[in-house]
């Protein structure tokens, strides 16, 4: 009766995303190429630019023999929980604002002066306060994940167009079933662009909080233990790591906010 | 003793808005009775009020001089009593037809509510989109399902506000049949405001002549002819001319159709 939505042919979307795919490595495959032709050409001195294949065999060797996976999986760990705190945290503040102006002439001053200040420059003060080094760590992050969430829910649900409260009005809905069944739904677009905002932060906050407190896991220690060993093969394994990590969260995210978008599992309950 | 449902009465009514910290009167002494079961259209020029008037008798407005009362009690805020059509569909983009006649059916039980939903899409004419979201619809398609959605409450009233404005004219014909439709089976009292005098000619058994600035009421025209109404009769040009000229419109202004 109705076309799905984006139903297109299938056999036109597979052939679509090979085509896509082509397109999005062509630029890595030039960079690579280029990268061999510096380190054969002998430009950069080896000891500072590896050659493809040394840093190559340094990931393998890596996760063989020095555990980059259990490294990978503290520093998503600690992305993960301070994504959670701040992101939650970020919606609350957010949503309560938006909500209130008594509460926005309360807390959004404060607010806006506070995150003028560049998370990482919190990191002396948090380590002096806290002094295990896992709990600063996620205190980092999290704050960098309670900004970006707390701006774009607080515009969501301030923009949410007063046709749908009037329509709420007009259906007796009002308080939590209000926020609930109208507003958060209405702002669930801002909402979940908050989100994806938030996750890429703690994921880039991480390695910074990883540099600046000694932990003995992390991916960014390891990057640190390269750089202090001058081992540049290990920094940009490293660096390789979180990038296809960081990319990895972003597209997973990215796609849950589309499902939820899509208006389908928004809201269930009729 | 049962009363008659679905009445409303208007009595002295006047509203202010300040706008630059001076008042704007927009409705001024308006006095009139919408009777049970009656279809009755607004007509007037942009900013005579017929909206605000609206507004005021689904309790989204207040602060007014005068009476309005609905079966005898007066208006205090939105009720599930008075269904509401707005221009735009105004259909929630997150949910489904289905998801959105359900909309403010909170009382009901899953098994009521699923009834009332599948006998509202039947009136409309909506089989087969239940699961569609507003963006799959057409404009008529969508404005069906915000009737449905009014309807679904069982009001005693359904206000509409230019409803088929934003539709193209043919549309909007076929629309206006199913409107007719509509009200002969559910018997209940509608009010709608529109632009449009073919409209309110062939929809209303009273139609309500608004003038702007202040918006007052003009004249009150009883249309007494038989359903369905033929557009082309003697009888129908007539009235339509008898309208026009309270705008001071003769019949020749190519635009006379849509005021």
């Amino acid at each position: 009766m109705f076309q799905s939505r984006g139903g297109k042919d299938k056999s036109m979307n597979i052939s679509n995303q090979i085509k896509g795919w082509f397109a999005s490595l062509t630029i890595p495959f030039v960079l690579l190429v280029l990268w061999q032709v510096i380190v054969s050409l002998g430009y950069v001195p080896a000891i500072i630019l590896p050659s493809p294949e040394k840093v190559f065999s340094t990931f393998m060797t890596n996760i063989t023999q020095n555990d980059l996976l259990r490294h990978v999986a503290a520093s998503l760990e600690r992305v993960i929980l301070g994504f959670i705190i701040g992101a939650l945290g970020g919606f609350s503040l957010g949503l309560l604002m938006g909500l209130s102006r008594t509460a926005e002439k309360i807390f959004g001053p404060t607010f806006h002066v506070i995150r003028q200040v560049p998370v990482i420059g919190w990191i002396p003060l948090i380590v002096m306060m806290f002094q295990i080094a896992e709990i600063p760590q996620i205190i980092v992050i999290s704050l960098a994940a309670f900004f970006p969430m707390t701006l774009n829910t607080l515009a969501g649900v301030r923009n949410v167009r007063k046709e749908y409260l009037e329509l709420a009005a007009v259906n007796g809905f009002k308080g939590l079933k209000l926020i609930r069944r109208v507003i958060v739904p209405a702002a669930l677009p801002s909402i979940v662009t908050g989100t994806t905002l938030s996750l890429g932060m703690s994921w880039a906050v991480m390695m910074a909080a990883e540099f600046f407190i000694d932990t003995s896991y992390g991916i960014g220690t390891r990057i640190q233990a390269g750089r202090s060993s001058f081992n540049m093969a290990l920094v940009l394994v490293g660096i390789f790591t979180v990038g296809l990590i960081g990319y990895g969260l972003t597209i997973t995210i990215e796609a849950l906010g589309r499902a939820v978008n899509n208006g389908r599992d928004v809201h269930k309950e009729i | 003793m049962s009363k008659l449902k679905g009445v409303i009465e208007i009595r002295n009514l006047s509203k202010s808005f300040v706008v630059d910290n001076d008042p704007l009167q927009i409705l001024k002494n308006i006095n009139v009775t919408f009777s049970s079961g009656e279809f009755v259209s607004i007509i007037g020029s942009s900013g005579c009020g017929k909206t605000t008037l609206l507004r005021i008798m689904l309790g989204l407005e207040s602060d007014y001089e005068g009476e309005a009362l609905l079966d005898g009690e007066p208006i205090v805020g939105p009720g599930l009593n008075r269904g509401i059509v707005f221009q735009d569909h105004r259909l929630l983009p997150w949910l489904t037809v289905t998801e959105n006649i359900a909309f403010g059916l909170d009382k009901l039980d899953r098994k009521e509510k699923k009834h009332v939903v599948s006998e509202h899409i039947k009136l409309v004419g909506l089989n087969g989109f239940e699961h569609a979201y507003p963006s799959q619809l057409s404009g008529g398609m969508a404005q069906r399902v915000a009737i449905a959605r009014a309807l679904a409450n069982r009001p005693e009233i359904l206000l509409l506000d230019e409803p088929l404005g934003a539709l193209d004219a043919l549309t909007r014909i076929h629309m206006q049949k199913e409107l007719e439709r509509i009200w002969q089976l559910e018997k209940i009292t509608m009010i709608m405001v529109t632009h449009d005098v073919d409209e309110a000619i062939y929809l209303s058994d009273k139609v309500v002549i608004m003038s702007s600035r202040p918006g007052v009421i003009n004249k009150i025209i009883d249309i007494p002819f038989s359903r369905p109404r033929d557009r082309a009769s003697s009888e129908f040009i007539h009235i339509k001319a008898q309208i026009l000229k309270e705008f001071h419109l003769g019949t020749e202004y190519p635009f006379a159709y849509a005021i």
